[in-house]
């Protein structure tokens, strides 16, 4: 079993000849292919974002030129499509996957024999997507929401992601004996959920054509999943390690986190069915989700209050660390998202919001105010000690900050104002559809500057990315992370007395 | 290599559960439904789908129209989308046994389409609105799909389906705009989404 200590970073740190010399032989061996899928996340954001804010102009204004009116490929019917996927299949999932192999690596302590394995499988995963996208654009798509990449793609990004699976299982199949930790719980269970979830939605809604009736139970199945099997899972073990790491603290509560895993486990995969409350499935279906979606609230709070109870009282010497900043915001998120889920899949609640804009909100607040901010966060911590150099310019992550934290804020609260008065109009017969649009021109409009300032975040945070490479110059890699060298030096020796 | 094991087997135990209630069940169990019968008129119901609709299908996911519309009416109790006069009655998993692909949706910036060619029987209704929306509705946000159209020179007699446009959507003189063979896929598609079939497990809501 693993004791109190094993949820701590307990790990043997490299010796002092190496932290000076540079990343570790472990993270020396993972440095390619964990930058690869990095890059890749960063790339597909940025084809996110463009999309994205076509898509929002559209919204609001779909007769304006800029919204290319006429142009099948670039209509909202696409270009909406084409955001989500590239967010979530791009972005989301490529970065999910470069820092759960950078944590697993460094969990094991087993330098890789051979880094071929996973930059094939990062490679697969890009030609699958591209193709997906342009099958979308090309008017090929699949018709199942998120699961919109023609079963060709699919088949592809499947075989990328059993690549890494397989990978991530025979890393830690090989690891150094020793505790293992909870944030390898949450990335190993990850990747196994999400190829089963894959497989499962795409063979039997477009190899083995499921009955009509049953397409949305296995779809709305699939997309809980993806955010609460795959995505949730993913940020928290990121989280679950940095947090810890940074405040130089073990995890405060062993059983907490063994209950928050379990709990997950146990609740996670039955929540997918609100977004169908008074639809055409048996209704124990749709009150199991309900449930389940009111019980998520059990291992969501049991990791709130374990970060907030290891982070506690240092919080006020870390609030200029950006990576901190971006987790903290992230795991606030988390809990927000939550909270609104669980309230929203109420019937009495949701029959008003379940087909309006607070929808939109919502998947926001989890996609990018939770997920994306702990990503964000990886990439600031993880990036420096791969490359052995710094970042360019902390005002360039401060903005970036700064531009997500007010981006993200603005478009939750617009999304739920405008929602909800969407939500109460829709709910009164009196009032025709046209007046609906009518009342929440506003808001769409909001929403275009919010968009607008979230993909100004991503330009900076992908030419922070670019300029990594290009322009820094190589820095001792214990002051990697935006330290003065006094704290690295505290903190190589605090780290030492650990280990 | 005990840990490992335990911890896969849990996760899979515990996830099994909720993949054979949400994909497994439901997949097995729809694939049975059968049609219910009328005992006085011996009507079947649901009626199934004209040849075309699939074909039509295709072209509305093409185009994202799910991702505005959605295409399932809730009961009384359960929203407003009856009195918004958008079904007689609920939807329930029968209405969608001859669907190839189901569109439930999750958005309605636009109108529920469960039943729209119970509501708009005129295909030239449905030419205009998706060649220009704001003709048919001034303030729709519902983008044009002009792409669906072409404009050709008239060759003897107009064509029976050309579309009548006025103002300044008018084709040239000697010109007609026609809809292209997907834009009559999707308008027979439209046309065909009709759940206007009595079933007992959803009898009509009452006042």
């Amino acid at each position: 079993m693993m004791n109190q200590a094993a949820i701590s970073e307990r790990e043997i740190q490299p010796g002092p000849a190496t932290e000076r010399d540079g990343p570790s032989v472990v993270e020396r061996s993972i440095r390619v292919p964990v930058l690869i899928f990095f890059a890749s996340g960063v790339f597909w954001l940025i084809v996110a974002s463009a999309f994205w804010l076509l898509a929002s102009s559209q919204m609001h204004k779909p007769t304006a030129w800029w919204a290319f009116p006429g142009v099948a490929w670039l209509s909202f019917g696409r270009s909406y499509p084409v955001f989500l996927n590239c967010f979530v299949y791009g972005w989301a999932t490529c970065a999910g996957i470069g820092a759960g192999i950078w944590l697993l690596a460094r969990f094991c302590h087993v330098p890789l024999r051979s880094s071929l394995f996973p930059i094939l499988a990062g490679v697969i995963w890009n030609i699958g997507l591209a193709v997906g996208v342009l099958s979308i654009l090309a008017g090929a798509t699949a018709g199942f929401q998120l699961l919109e990449l023609p079963s060709y793609a699919a088949f592809i990004l499947f075989l990328g992601l059993l690549m890494v699976g397989l990978w991530a299982i025979t890393i830690f199949w090989n690891r150094k004996p020793g505790p293992t930790y909870i944030s390898q719980w949450y990335i190993l269970s990850a990747f196994l959920w999400f190829s089963w979830i894959y497989a499962t939605a795409n063979i039997l809604l477009t190899f083995a054509g499921a009955p009509g009736p049953a397409q949305p139970a296995i779809n709305w199945w699939y997309i809980g999943n993806l955010l609460d099997l795959w995505l949730t899972p993913i940020a928290l073990g990121i989280a679950y390690y940095l947090i810890p790491k940074l405040v130089e603290r073990p995890v405060y509560s062993y059983r907490l986190a063994l209950f928050g895993f379990w709990s997950l486990a146990l609740f996670g995969g039955w929540t997918g069915m609100t977004q169908l409350l008074g639809g055409p499935l048996p209704a124990w279906m749709i009150t199991a989700s309900i449930v389940a979606k009111v019980l998520m609230l059990l291992p969501v709070l049991a990791v709130a209050a374990n970060y907030h109870l290891t982070i506690k009282g240092s919080f006020e010497e870390l609030r200029w660390n950006p990576v901190v900043r971006f987790i903290v915001i992230g795991s606030m998120a988390y809990t927000a998202y939550a909270v609104e889920g669980s309230l929203i899949s109420f019937r009495s609640i949701g029959q008003i919001t379940q087909f309006t804009l607070i929808t939109v909100g919502h998947n926001q607040l989890g996609l990018f105010g939770f997920y994306s901010m702990i990503l964000f966060g990886a990439y600031y911590y993880i990036v420096p000690r791969l490359l052995g150099r710094q970042w360019l310019s902390q005002a360039m992550v401060m903005a970036h900050f700064w531009f997500c934290v007010v981006g993200i804020g603005l478009l939750f609260f617009d999304l739920t104002i405008g929602g909800s008065i969407q939500g109460f109009a829709l709910q009164d017969p009196q009032i025709p559809m046209a007046a609906v649009s009518d009342l929440i021109q506003p808001f769409l409009m909001v929403q275009n500057v919010a968009v607008l300032l979230l993909v100004v975040a991503n330009l900076i945070f992908a030419a922070a990315f670019a300029f990594i490479f290009l322009i820094s110059a190589p820095v001792k890699y214990r002051a990697a992370a935006f330290e003065s060298s006094a704290e690295a030096t505290n903190k190589v020796a605090s780290e030492v007395s650990v280990a | 290599m005990n840990k490992l094991t335990g911890l896969f087997l849990g996760v899979f135990l515990l996830f099994g559960l909720s993949w054979l209630t949400f994909a497994a069940y439901p997949y097995i169990t729809f694939a049975g439904l059968q049609r219910s019968k009328d005992e006085a008129t011996g009507a079947l119901a649901p009626p199934g789908n004209p040849g075309t609709a699939d074909q039509g299908a295709r072209v509305y996911a093409a185009n994202g129209c799910f991702y505005c519309h959605s295409q399932f009416v809730r009961d009384k109790n359960a929203g407003s989308d009856i009195d918004r006069k958008w079904g007689k009655r609920r939807t329930v998993a029968r209405d969608y046994m001859f669907d190839r692909q189901v569109f439930l949706g999750t958005s309605r910036l636009g109108a529920d389409l469960t039943n729209v060619g119970d509501r708009q029987t005129d295909p030239q209704w449905f030419y205009r609105l998706l060649y220009n929306p704001p003709a048919v509705t001034p303030e729709s946000v519902m983008p044009a799909y002009r792409w669906l159209f072409e404009t050709r020179l008239i060759q003897g007699q107009p064509s029976a389906d050309a579309v009548k446009l006025e103002g300044k959507d008018a084709p040239p003189p000697g010109y007609e705009v026609v809809p292209t063979a997907e834009g009559k896929a999707l308008v027979d598609y439209l046309l065909s989404l009709k759940k206007n079939y009595p079933l007992p497990e959803a009898p009509e809501a009452t006042e």
